[in-house]
């Protein structure tokens, strides 16, 4: 398969014969294991996926990119090939004109690697040492389990995107869980240059610049996401604060069993849901699941700040059975801080979404329609 | 197996510290009898339970692992409601994390406080001591002096690599925790008995209740 028709990125940015590590540790699929992609190696699509992808290279290969019908098609998940591109424009950092792409993103990344020179040096000055070091302590463990992310030059970079982002927003600074938050990115614009797995990807294999590029771009939208829920992160994080009682309010609506099951023992939303928003569910769902959640979040108007919400009261209601099982704190806790989704992938994800959709739907305008 | 003389008692416990001290390990190694190098860092508050068998009787400890990240101080209040005990741990390579004790001290201190009004039993965690204990020679800290000043039972070094006094620390928490809790038994039948003996001044049975 072609992965750019419109060969923005050619397969030259790729070192040939360099491309796997020399010892391979088994693959565990904690970010390709996706079912309905097409990727070299995996059973040809169906037709269904064939015909979305062509729906999604019209789209994409006018002068003008439609994105209001690139949003309708995304909400319901992008393909592997087109997601890279469809990402960037869905988050609004390149533009719908064709003709003007190249541009912007020359000079977004320029402008990013000025920062880098600008500011980069001052990390372990005083006043910056602190946010440096709380940043260095957590990219190692940030997906532990996934080789790619143990290579020492994916880390730098991780720090550098961290970095660069906490001094330039120093009402939140660097708030533990946005580390979280640039995986995601990270990934899909590393698939813009390769067709195998990415959990075992040896970056040094792709040429500086595509490296680069992944760098910059990923800064960007994590930056773009951020914008949208900056007051998750600001002192107090008043906004996950807010978010965590609407959605309380909103499952003593929708299930009062499982709500009033929970207050029965004690458990509070914050001693879980905490966690929810402040990750946007990536603790609690396989990297992969999260890739096509944002599909969805950002085909979605205010998908990461407001639908969100929807979807953590489906999550919960989906374990309903298993919740009301349990007879003490200390089982609901655990439970909760550990539901059992290692095996998740694009169906549970949309099932969950289409059961957010209909929440929204008969709770979103009419907040006090189900009232108790 | 549970029968009619058999006692349980729950404690709820707070792991507390700066960021990356190794909280997490601490508890998955007591809990799990494991260790990682790498888990991924705490969001909010995590939760696991240890049951031991203490004289006879079952005690379960819910231990609560709370994010090291100063920025969630403000939301400590929620997490230390009802604690019973906490361990607060520094990274024996970092002396920032060993200044940033007493301030995790004071804050579980001016926020927590026993029915009696005392402070909760803390126990101090010089963890990583696999790795050096540069903290704790270089500084000349007397660290029984320092327990002694800042209100901790007691301390250890401990490795959740190496499996070093985790077990010994807990013992040593619980202790406490039984210790506060009869305290706390014997000024409440005290306290209600004293109110009694006013109330009742004068009546029929507090003759006999003083004779006796």
């Amino acid at each position: 398969y072609e992965i750019w028709e419109e060969g923005l990125i050619s397969s030259s940015h790729i070192k040939r014969g360099q491309r796997s590590l020399p010892h391979r540790p088994p693959v565990i699929p904690l970010v390709a294991r996706m079912a309905d992609q097409n990727t070299s190696g995996t059973p040809a699509m169906t037709e269904r996926e064939a015909s979305r992808l062509d729906k999604f290279k019209q789209l994409l290969a006018g002068p003008n990119t439609d994105l209001e019908e690139l949003r309708k098609l995304s909400w319901s998940g992008i393909p592997r090939q087109v997601r890279p591109i469809t990402w960037k424009l869905l988050s609004g950092y390149l533009p719908a004109n064709a003709e003007r792409r190249e541009s912007v993103l020359q000079r977004k990344r320029q402008e990013y690697f000025g920062f880098i020179q600008q500011y980069y040096d001052s990390r372990n000055d005083e006043h910056h040492q602190d946010t440096y070091r709380q940043i260095h302590i957590d990219i190692p463990r940030t997906n532990p389990l996934i080789p790619l992310f143990q290579q020492a030059s994916v880390q730098e970079i991780f720090e550098r995107i961290l970095f660069i982002w906490a001094i330039r927003h120093p009402a939140s600074g660097y708030v533990q869980g946005i580390n979280d938050l640039v995986t995601p990115f990270f990934v899909v614009y590393v698939f813009e240059y390769i067709e195998e797995e990415v959990e075992n990807f040896d970056v040094s294999s792709l040429q500086e610049e595509a490296l680069r590029n992944i760098e910059a771009d990923s800064f960007w939208c994590m930056s773009k996401l951020l914008d949208g829920i900056q007051d998750n992160y600001t002192f107090a994080q008043p906004g996950i604060q807010k978010k965590v009682k609407a959605l309380e309010e909103l499952v003593s609506r929708i299930d009062e069993s499982v709500h009033r099951h929970m207050h029965h023992y004690e458990v509070e939303y914050l001693q879980f849901a905490f966690r929810w928003m402040n990750n946007l569910l990536m603790r609690e769902l396989p990297l992969r699941c999260t890739i096509r959640l944002w599909d969805t979040y950002q085909a979605e108007p205010e998908g990461f700040s407001h639908f969100h919400l929807y979807v953590c009261a489906a999550f919960l209601v989906r374990w309903r059975k298993e919740i009301l099982e349990e007879r003490d704190f200390q089982g609901l806790m655990i439970l909760l801080q550990n539901l059992p989704t290692m095996h998740w992938g694009n169906e549970e994800v949309s099932v969950l979404l289409a059961e957010a959709y209909r929440l929204k739907f008969a709770f979103a305008d009419a907040p006090n329609h189900y009232k108790r | 197996m549970q029968n009619n003389h058999h006692k349980e008692r729950l404690y709820k416990i707070l792991v507390i510290g700066d960021l990356g001290v190794g909280k997490t390990s601490i508890i998955k190694r007591y809990v799990h009898h494991n260790f990682s190098p790498n888990y991924r860092a705490t969001i909010g508050v995590d939760f696991a339970l240890k049951v031991l068998n203490w004289d006879q009787e079952t005690v379960r400890l819910q231990l609560w692992d709370i994010a090291g990240q100063e920025r969630f101080g403000n939301m400590t209040r929620v997490y230390y409601r009802e604690a019973m005990g906490a361990f607060i741990v520094f990274d024996v390579t970092r002396p920032a994390s060993f200044e940033a004790v007493t301030k995790w001290k004071e804050d579980l201190d001016s926020k927590l406080t026993l029915a009696n009004g005392k402070n909760v039993a803390t126990v101090l965690l010089a963890n990583k001591c696999d790795q050096g204990r540069d903290v704790l020679t270089n500084n000349g800290i007397k660290m029984e002096q320092f327990c002694l000043e800042n209100g901790f039972v007691g301390w250890y070094e401990t490795s959740a690599k190496e499996n070093i006094n985790i077990d010994e620390a807990a013992n040593c928490l619980v202790k406490h925790i039984i210790a506060n809790e009869n305290d706390m038994l014997q000024s409440e039948v005290l306290d209600t008995i004293s109110p009694q003996l006013e109330k009742d001044k004068g009546g029929t049975c507090s003759s006999c209740f003083r004779s006796q």
